[in-house]
């Protein structure tokens, strides 16, 4: 297996085969939320997921971490398939999901001591990912005492620290100003590109979409599936005010807007869901 | 230095309740004049309270009170938050196991007093039973309640992070989620637990503070029933103050 020169393993690929997913609630009808799901991701790729709340995104994105299963299909990551969580599929939540009775660098221990590091080993090598995030000076810092940004930094210290081969994000960066975000986004790109990480990433904001990934795709109202998918082949660092980001972002921001009004119709019909 | 006055700022309300309550009891005694074997003079209890840690009586009965909750009380939370941490997880667990518990809960621990006396005798085995009753029900509920509250990305979060097993999940995630809410239970169930075993005491017993009272009923010395009330009262609070303490040190805020 290739390494790069963090010592950790790189990404594997993703294989998602005609997954389907029905939610059968206590009352009421069943809800589909994902039809007839292809993707296959490459080893190392970036890939963004957008489209209309509701569509589906985190419910894919729970399957693939093996949160949940599919009602069909298959999931399989390097051919084997996905039967539960695990320890090397890293995840990032939007809410940040720090164990708040554990110190900062507690948290970043907390996988490496599941992973079986030796304790002696732990520390260092946490010290190692959370100066990667540049929050050396606070490991010892409780959770409560850190800002939104820097809990996230922490969050993405923790999950890249176990070297997973695969690393999920749900909307990381949609509980931060706008400032933060643009900051942490530039961080991810740094770290992906060192560590070689495949990164499926979700999010609702589209020049975050353009501004991260290699491939982005873009879901239909639900049931989700794919309406198209966006290689983007602009080069790092991407410029947000530059004309091509510009073309990109209108041509997103059409396709979901037709999604978005069908989306609207079925709510405003009466009895619809 | 400034810890220090911040506790002597908490303690100052006490102060004043004591002083206002002494003030009254002293006025009462004052103008009804009631027989000391009914109501005795504040120093005259003062006196009481003198003579009972004199001889060493008090010490000894505060002390068998508190080692009868105590150990009541670590008994039912060693079985009370491993059920609650399993029932917070389990709605099949708990589907089976609250109705039971809801026929049982509004059931006073005092209500118990009888059977234990039949069953136990007079014993200790019966009046750690009353309190074990009585300390039980809060210690579990307080549980469940703080399992079912953790947020459950902070699962997956421990699932993606390798808990995979229900072990590593209880001990590493679960348990530590639902803590500050373990130790609220423990605080209240402390409290129910010194109540219940002073009424128990009173009935069937032949030490601990319950029957220091229930003694000086029988033998009309009102001083000793309220040195024992006073005992009662203050070592209620100092509990309640530690495991306040207790509370902050383990409540986390994400």
């Amino acid at each position: 297996m290739e390494t790069n020169h963090m010592g950790s393993t790189a990404g594997k690929p993703i294989s998602i085969e005609r997954v389907m997913k029905i939610y059968q609630s206590r009352s009421g009808p069943a809800v589909e939320a994902l039809r007839q799901f292809d993707l296959e991701i490459a080893a190392g790729e970036f890939v963004v997921v957008v489209g209309p709340s509701g569509c589906g995104k985190s419910t894919l994105l729970y399957m693939l971490a093996g949160f949940s299963k599919p009602t069909q299909g298959s999931l399989r990551v390097a051919g084997d398939p996905v039967t539960g969580p695990d320890i090397d599929r890293g995840m990032v939540f939007q809410s940040y999901a720090l164990f708040p009775w554990l110190s900062v660098i507690g948290n970043v221990e907390f996988g490496l001591e599941r992973k079986g590091v030796p304790r002696a080993e732990r520390r260092p090598l946490a010290m190692k990912y959370l100066k990667m995030v540049d929050l050396q000076d606070f490991a010892d810092k409780h959770v409560s005492e850190l800002s939104g940004g820097m809990k996230q930094r922490t969050a993405i210290a923790r999950a890249f620290a176990t070297e997973p081969s695969i690393i999920f994000m749900d909307e990381p960066f949609g509980a931060l100003d706008a400032l933060t975000r643009r900051f942490l986004q530039q961080e991810l790109l740094r770290i992906w590109k060192q560590h070689q990480k495949t990164i499926v990433f979700i999010t609702h904001s589209v020049p975050e979409a353009i501004f991260l990934a290699d491939r982005i795709v873009v879901m239909t109202a639900r049931p989700g599936r794919i309406k198209r998918e966006i290689r983007v082949d602009l080069p790092h660092p991407r410029e947000i005010t530059s004309d091509a980001f510009r073309d990109l972002e209108r041509r997103i921001y059409s396709e979901l807007d037709e999604e978005l009004s069908k989306t609207i119709n079925q709510e405003g019909r009466p009895a619809a869901v | 230095m400034r810890r220090l006055s911040a506790v002597a700022g908490r303690a100052l309300p006490f102060l004043y309740a004591a002083i206002f309550i002494v003030a009254v009891w002293q006025l009462v005694v004052t103008i009804n004049k009631p027989h000391p074997s009914l109501l005795p003079p504040p120093w005259a209890v003062a006196k009481g309270f003198y003579g009972l840690a004199l001889s060493g009586e008090l010490f000894l009965h505060a002390g068998v009170s508190l080692g009868r909750v105590g150990f009541a009380w670590l008994l039912s939370a060693t079985i009370a938050i491993p059920l609650g941490l399993a029932m917070g997880r389990s709605r099949r667990l708990e589907r089976v196991v609250d109705p039971v518990i809801e026929l049982f809960r509004p059931i006073s621990p005092l209500a118990w007093i009888p059977l234990a006396i039949l069953w136990f005798g007079i014993g200790e085995s019966g009046k750690i039973f009353i309190v074990f009753i009585g300390t039980f029900f809060p210690t579990l509920l307080s549980t469940v309640a703080g399992v079912k509250s953790i947020d459950p990305v902070i699962i997956h979060a421990g699932q993606v992070l390798g808990c995979n097993d229900p072990a590593s999940m209880f001990r590493r995630v679960v348990f530590p989620a639902a803590l500050p809410s373990i130790v609220v239970g423990l605080r209240i169930a402390f409290g129910t637990g010194w109540a219940a075993i002073i009424a128990a005491e009173l009935v069937a017993a032949r030490s601990g503070l319950g029957y220091l009272i229930a003694n000086g009923m029988e033998i009309l010395r009102a001083d000793q029933v309220l040195v024992g009330m006073i005992v009662i009262g203050v070592l209620g609070v100092c509990f309640d103050a530690f495991f306040r303490f207790l509370n902050r040190q383990f409540s986390w805020e994400a």
